[in-house]
This record gives C-alpha cells, structure tokens and sequence, in this order.
C-alpha cells in the first residue's frame, strides 16, 4: 500500500499529514489521526449511519469513504462546536426532544438530518426527511423521539 | 418532567462522550484476537512463532499463562483452551503490535492446528424425539429442571379436551450499536482495565477469578455504554487485553468489529416449547410445559437460563395442576447470553398464542379467556408464592378497550391482537451508594455506568430528589471505577431504581435525619434553593447548609451511606423435583395492543398501530418510562419480524452482518401510544417498579395475535418472517 502526503479541511481547520495510506478510511483519519472521536464507529460496512458526517455539506458515511478521495472536500463533523446553524438547530431539537438513550446512534443522526435541512430546509415534507434517515439505526428509542426531533428540527428550519 | 432533562444530552449531542469504541492510552498498542476455525475440535498445536517474528508483535497463548499469571486461575474455565475448542471463533491466542493492520495480519500468522470433531449445531438433533430418562446422563444436558403441582394426571384424563402445540424461537444477538471494546493496563500488581460495561463490579469478580488475580488488585472503569441490552453483562475482552498489557508491557486496547461482535457475542439461542393446556368447560384444569434450551457452550453449573427461562412459561396465568421440565441442552455455539429480558420474550409468545387457540377451540373469545384466568393479587404462582400488587388485569381491561375501538375503526385487510407480559423487577446481589452533601449540590457517588436507559443519570436522581425535595440539576451523579465506589451488582434486570434507589433511600434519610438534628428539628428535612445555595428547611426552621457543616464537612461534604441487598423470597420447594426457579420480588406486566396488515401474496407484515399499557408501579420519571417503552417496544418487533441468527451445520454465524440480521428502522417502527396503570406498588422507592425488560416482553405475542386476526396465519415460529406466515396462509 502506498502513502503519500495528503491534506484535510475538517470542521473549518486544515491538517496535513506526512504518510497516509491510500486505502485509509475517512472515518479512521478522522477518529484516530485528529482524535475527533464524536464520529461513531458502528459496522464499517454501510449499515447503520452512526459514522455519517457532511463532506461539502453531504450526509456522506466516512466508513466507506476513503481519506483521498475527499481532500479538497471541506468536513463537518459533529465534533464542531456551536456556530453552525443547521447543527445547532437540530442538536436543540434534539434535547427537547429527549431524542437519545445511549447516544451511540446520536452523532449520526444529527449529522445526517443537519444535511438534510441545509440541502432542502423546509421543503422537504417530514415524512420525506424521516425517509431520508432511513439509514440510521437506532437501538435504543424506538425512534419516536428522534421522529419528534426531526419535526421540531423541520419547523425550526429556514 | 421530562426526558429533556437528562444531563447527558449536552455531552452526547456534542461528540464528547467517550465510550468504550473510543478509548485509547498513551503508548498503547493493538490487540486481535486468534480465532478457532471449527466449531469443535481437539486442540493440537497453537504454533505462536511466525507471528512473534514480526516486527513489534506480542503473542500469547495458553503456555505464557503461568509466566503471566501471579495464580492459576479459573481451572474450569481456561482463557484459552488447551484441549478442546467449543465453538468456531473461540480465542485460541492473542496478539499485539503498533497498529490494527498489523495486529491483524499477526492473528492470521499463527499457525492453527486442530482435529476437527463433530460439532452439534442444531439443538433438535439433539434429541429428535423429546428427551427422556436418558437426558440426565447425556453429555449434553447441563441442566435439569422440573417442578410439578396438583393432580395433573387426573386433570388431563378428566378434561373435556386437551390442546398440544409445539412453538419454536430463533437466536437473537442485542445488536447494541457499540461493538465489545476496552482498553487495559496493567503495572506493577495493578490489573486496570477500562471497558464499556453494564456490571465493572462484575467484571472485576469475572477477572479475577479467570485470571486468579486478586479481586482488590483489579480496577474496572467503565465508560458511556453504546448499548447493552444484556450483552455488556459479563467479562468478553477484558482477561485477553489485560494480558496482552502485562506480557507487553505497555497498554493494550481490544475492540470487536461488527462482524465478530455477531460472532463472539453471547445471543439468546434457539429453543422448543411444548404446551399441553386441559380445559373443562372453558376453564383450564392443568398445563403441561416443556422446554428445550439452547444453552450454547454454556459450562455445566454456569446455566441461569433454564430455569430462570422456564417461569415465564407458567405465569402469568393460574393453574391449579401442572408440570413444567426444561433441560439446558449444550450445543457448539457460543455460551448463551442475557438479552433484554431474557427468554421472556419468546415465552410470552408461545404462552399467549398458545392460550388463544385454546380459547378457539373451546369457543371462547381468547381475550375474555386470558381475563379469566390471569393472576390477581392474591393469588399464587404455581411455584407457590403469593402474587402482589398486579397491575396486569387492569392493564388487559384497558387494552381490549383499545382493541374493541381499533378493531370497529380498522381498514379491511388490518388485524388487531393482545399479547401480554410479566416480570419482576431484579434485585441481584444488592448494591451501596454514597451522598455527599456541600452547600451547593447532592452528588451521588456510586459505580455503575448510564447505559442509555437513563435509570442512573435520572432515576437516581430523582429518587434523591423525592427523598430530599433538592431541584434535580444540584444532584450530580459521579461515576468512580471499582477502586472508588461502593460495591453494587450491576444495571441489569431492571433494577436500578428498584434496588440500587432503595440504597439511595437509605442514604437520603440518614442524611435527612443528620440534618434534622443539627437543625434542632424533627425530620423530614427538604433542601431549597435560593441564590445558587442550598437551604435545609425542617418545618419551620431554615438554615443554609454551609452553616450546619463543620469546617471538615465544609471542604470533602456530608457523607450519608445507604445500601439495599436482596430480600430472601421463597418458592415452594415440595413442588420442585430437580434444578433450580427463582422466585419473584414483584409482580408487573404489561398489555400491548397491535394493529398490523398482511400482504395476502407475500405474507409480509407492517405494524400500523400500536398501544402500550404498563403496570410500573409507581412511575418514578414519565419522561424516561415512556423512552423505555418506546424503545423495548421496537427490540421486541425485531423478534417478532425479522431478527435471527443463522448457524450453518459447522457453526458459522451466517449473517454476521447488518444487512442480514435486520433491525427495525426508522419507518418500520409506529409511534406508540404508552399508558402507565398506576396503584399496584412495587418494592421500589415510592413504589417503583423495574421498567427496563418489561416492555419488549408482549410485543412478539401482540404481533401474532394481530397477524392471526388479520390473515388467518397462526405462525407458531419466531421470527414470524413473511416467508412463515405465506407458508402459514398455503401461499407456498
Ligand atoms: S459505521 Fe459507517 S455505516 Fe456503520
Ligand atoms: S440512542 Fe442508543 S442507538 Fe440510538
């Protein structure tokens, strides 16, 4: 395998690295290279979300996603911070809704539903959005709290 | 109240919980684990030497172990074995090095030789025809257990008709989200291991005793748990990583991909039920139960599943004669495991499905006939113990209520059923907590980990919060590893409040009645807020609680211990012939009412509607009892649709994969409607009782009963996939 220098913008900070991996998986770079361990591991096979993060504003699944491939990409993650609108908006949705147990699923479905509102705000229909996280599991809720989220995220959406 | 305010929303909704997948030590180094490529075999040779000549690899395997060890360990139950292999997958070794690629590639170095023996999979083959006297010396049979009340032979031969059906269940794993992982360290004499865990008590025991390392010198700190349903219940990683670290010297971390957390973890495994109810009139006079477990590579001595399982077979409903033997039958698979409610599940399905064709073939309406005969308070198990406050009946009256309406409102093509459940809350070996009391906050200083549910971070807290009249946000629960905390058994059996709140109880009258004293005043004693500092009010004396503090209190707090260990309760012994029941600490249950609809050509089955009504006792915090019921309700739709483990004839998980083992998603789950009957107290503080397992306990049951309703199809198999209710209806 070879390796070569790369670089990566994550959450607005650029980092660079010496010898990367081709094959290295997004979701490794950014959980053991930068320790922004907010990104979940859960099946590394495409399965449950809990490793979705936005690559230039996409829900994208950094466990199938190779490093490389998204170098001049810009990368959030839930490991941001406040500031993000959409993020923020949907992490308060979130807490009022009690919409987490163990929390394992949480990252990814703030992300992903935090993608979906920037791409689509408001008109995407909530039964559209709920489609939409389809992809996500959960094992805890049940989902009917993170269905309540994802309406009050929906409302509160431009 | 609501779940909004629990106080680990802002750390998980920012990224920052740390679990157990995402634990790392300076300096550490990568752990994998050497695999057993068959199901069953004789161990020749485990050949460690061409992974050890990789650069930076340590390897060990079950000839380092007395050069690792201070003691010899657990003789019955070897880390790795030395003779025989039990199950395909099983650690015959371990290795380390710099990274996981490498780490990898040294397991598969290794160079593995075993003869291969016939392995038994399927437990039917087993016995094929059901077990007789011959069961108790067969090699396979680690359990026995039998009980037996009345004149149950009388009772058959004098009933008007006898109804026999045989039901079978399929292996479920916990799929919590997070896989198995820790990180160990171990130096000098000190064995610390940090790990994702519902019981850090009970992995210290396990390790301790697996490793003959003593308990003290074990340290176990938990993490946030991803998930654990039963499966984070018992040492997994933990022995291997710690002695990974001590033979290199250096911090190890092991973790489970997905794949191996299907293959290592211990699932629920197959079981045959068969029941013979005898009805004269349309009243049942005997049952006879019957039950073949799957135990896995469970070790003899270490079954609880058998007998633990088989109760649920018998309640909740009376009966005057019976007979229920079970046997725990031994299979090459892994040893069985917890998962949310044991068995029950399953049970209830068989039991309540069971019952309705009884009903059928009497002519009675099976939800009247369940009425009929379900306990009330008062009455006695037919193990012989006394039901307490029950709030089953009521909760059935309720759901056939739901159930009349939904049944005059439903489209055509929709099927509306009742299946129902009970438990009693857990108590296992008891547990301690310590108070601390500064002017500014209560913190709970204790040792188990959140694992999701919210029964530490909100049920403590608020049963100190009812105890002491403080605002919620001044508790702060506080999590110290085993070095620290007081001893408690474990978050498991839905006992956290139940019993590890009753320590808080303790503790918070004894903190109370400090108070009250220095207050001059007799109790009770509640704690006000005013200006960030807590006042302790007893009638009408008020007094901030910096001034009844002495100087020493003022900088470490007030301490109050409470403690709560297992009360005793009895079964009747004269009706046990052989093995071990347990006996219940309470009664609760619930009724669920489904609403589903069939595809008449495929058989495929989507829930439409759901209603949840549970006896809970005392409901402690709405906001967390509904969350539990909410998500206990989508497990036990994935039991009852589409969950099951595929064993190959050589033992391999078959569809150690997401894709494959399917869980229920976003859409395939209704928003249920969730009622708390309330007025049948438990032994809980205020009344409580454990919420954790009942709610996934009647969804298999109220499924099949709606299916039934709606098609006709009477599956007597779980999972009730559409391929079972297609042959069901003769589609295939
Ligand atoms: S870890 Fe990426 S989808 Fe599961
Ligand atoms: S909250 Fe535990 S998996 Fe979603």
């Amino acid at each position: 395998m070879t390796a070569a220098s790369a670089d990566l913008t994550v959450n607005g900070r650029r980092a660079s690295f010496t010898a990367l991996p081709d094959d290295e998986r997004l979701l490794d770079t950014l959980r053991w290279r930068l320790g922004l361990k907010g990104t979940k591991e859960g099946c590394r096979t495409g399965d449950c979300g809990a490793c979705t993060v936005l690559v230039d504003g996409r829900s994208t699944l950094s466990c199938l996603t190779l490093t490389r491939e998204v170098e001049d990409a810009a990368i959030t993650t839930i490991d941001l911070g406040a500031g993000d609108r959409e993020v923020d908006r949907v992490r308060a949705a979130f807490a009022a809704a009690g919409a987490l147990q163990c929390g394992y699923c949480t990252p990814g479905f703030v992300i992903a539903l935090a993608g979906l509102l920037k791409e689509r705000g408001r008109s995407l229909s909530l039964d559209e959005i709920l489609d939409s996280l389809q992809g996500n599991l959960c094992r805890c809720t049940g989902y009917a709290a993170i269905a309540r989220a994802a309406a009050l995220a929906r409302e509160a959406a431009p | 109240m609501s779940a909004a305010t629990r106080s680990d929303l802002a750390v998980k909704l920012a990224g920052g919980a740390i679990y157990g997948t995402d634990l790392d030590l300076p300096g550490m180094r990568w752990a994998a684990l050497v695999p057993s490529p068959v199901a069953h075999g004789r161990v020749r040779s485990v050949d460690l030497a061409p992974a050890r000549r990789l650069p930076g690899v340590v390897a060990i395997g079950a000839e380092d172990l007395p050069s690792l060890l201070p003691g010899s360990g657990d003789a019955d139950r070897p880390i790795f074995p030395t003779r025989e292999v039990l199950y395909r997958n099983q650690p015959l070794a371990a290795v380390a090095a710099s990274t996981l690629p490498e780490a990898r590639r040294a397991a598969a170095a290794v160079r593995v030789d075993i003869e291969p023996l016939p392995a038994v999979i399927d437990l039917e083959s087993v016995f094929p025809d059901w077990p007789g006297a011959e069961a108790d010396r067969s090699p396979h049979v680690i359990a026995h257990v039998h009980a037996r009340h009345g004149e149950i032979e009388a009772a058959f031969r004098s009933a008007d008709r006898v109804v026999e059906e045989t039901y079978r269940t399929a292996s479920v794993h916990q799929v919590a989200l997070e896989p198995h992982a820790c990180v160990a360290s171990v130096t000098g004499d000190r064995w610390y291991v940090r790990t994702s865990t519902q019981t850090p008590f009970g992995i210290r025991e396990d390790v301790a005793s697996l490793l003959g390392v003593p308990e003290e010198r074990v340290v176990v700190d938990g993490t946030w748990v991803g998930g654990g349903f039963g499966g984070k219940g018992s040492s997994l990683l933990e022995p291997f990583a710690l002695l990974l670290s001590r033979a290199a010297d250096r911090p190890v971390r092991l973790a489970l991909d997905y794949r191996q957390e299907f293959e290592l973890g211990r699932t629920t495994l197959p079981a045959v039920i068969r029941l013979a109810t005898a009805v004269r009139g349309a009243r049942i006079v005997g049952r006879r139960v019957r039950l073949l477990l799957d135990v896995g590579s469970s070790l003899p001595g270490r079954d609880f599943a058998t007998g633990y399982s088989i109760g649920f077979l018998l309640g909740p409903y009376r009966t005057d004669a019976f007979e229920v033997e079970g046997y725990g039958v031994r299979t090459n698979k892994p040893p069985f495991g917890p998962h949310r409610a044991p068995f029950a599940p399953q049970c209830a399905f068989a039991v309540e499905s069971h019952l309705a064709e009884v009903a059928r073939s009497v002519g009675v309406d099976p939800d009247a006939f369940r009425a009929d005969h379900l306990w009330h308070e008062g009455d006695s198990t037919a193990l012989g113990q006394r039901v307490g406050p029950f709030g089953l009946p009521s909760a059935l009256e309720q759901a056939r209520a739901t159930a009349a309406r939904w049944r005059a409102e439903r489209p055509p093509g929709r099927g509306v059923g009742i299946g129902m459940g009970f438990w009693s809350t857990g108590t296992g070996a008891g547990g301690e907590v310590r108070l601390v009391l500064t002017p500014t906050e209560l913190r709970i200083v204790q040792g188990e980990r959140e694992i999701g549910s919210g029964s530490v971070l909100r049920g403590l807290v608020v049963v100190a919060e009812r105890a002491l009249g403080i605002p919620s946000d001044r508790v702060r629960v506080e999590y110290l590893s085993t070095a620290e905390a007081p001893y408690d058994s474990g978050v498991f059996g839905s006992r956290t409040v139940g019993a590890l709140g009753r320590a808080i109880l303790e503790a918070s009258a004894s903190l109370g009645a400090t108070l009250a004293e220095r207050l001059g005043e007799a109790g009770p004693v509640r704690l006000e807020l005013t200006g960030g500092e807590l006042i302790a009010v007893a009638r009408s004396v008020r007094r901030p609680v910096r001034e009844l503090l002495s100087p020493g209190e003022l900088s470490v707090g007030l301490v109050a211990n409470g403690r709560h260990f297992a009360d005793p309760r009895k079964i009747d012994d004269s009706r046990v012939v052989t093995g071990s029941f347990y006996p219940y600490t309470d009664f609760t249950g619930a009724a669920h009412v489904a609403e589903v609809s069939v595809d008449r050509e495929t058989g495929a089955v989507r829930v439409e509607r759901y209603a949840a009504f549970h006896d809970a006792g005392a409901v402690v915090d709405p906001g967390t009892a509904r969350a539990s019921v909410e998500g206990g309700i989508a497990m036990g739709l994935g039991i009852a649709l589409t969950e099951e483990a595929l064993w190959s004839d050589d033992g391999r998980f078959l569809n150690a994969h997401l894709l494959d083992y399917r869980i229920p998603t976003l859409g395939e789950v209704p928003v249920p409607d969730v009622t708390f009957v309330e007025g049948f107290p438990g032994a809980g503080p205020f009344g409580a009782k454990g919420l954790g397992e009942p709610p996934i306990i009647p969804v298999p049951a109220a499924i099949a009963a709606a299916i039934r309703d709606a098609s006709g199809a009477h599956v007597t198999e779980l999972p009730i996939s559409a391929e079972r209710v297609a042959r069901a209806l003769k589609l295939l």
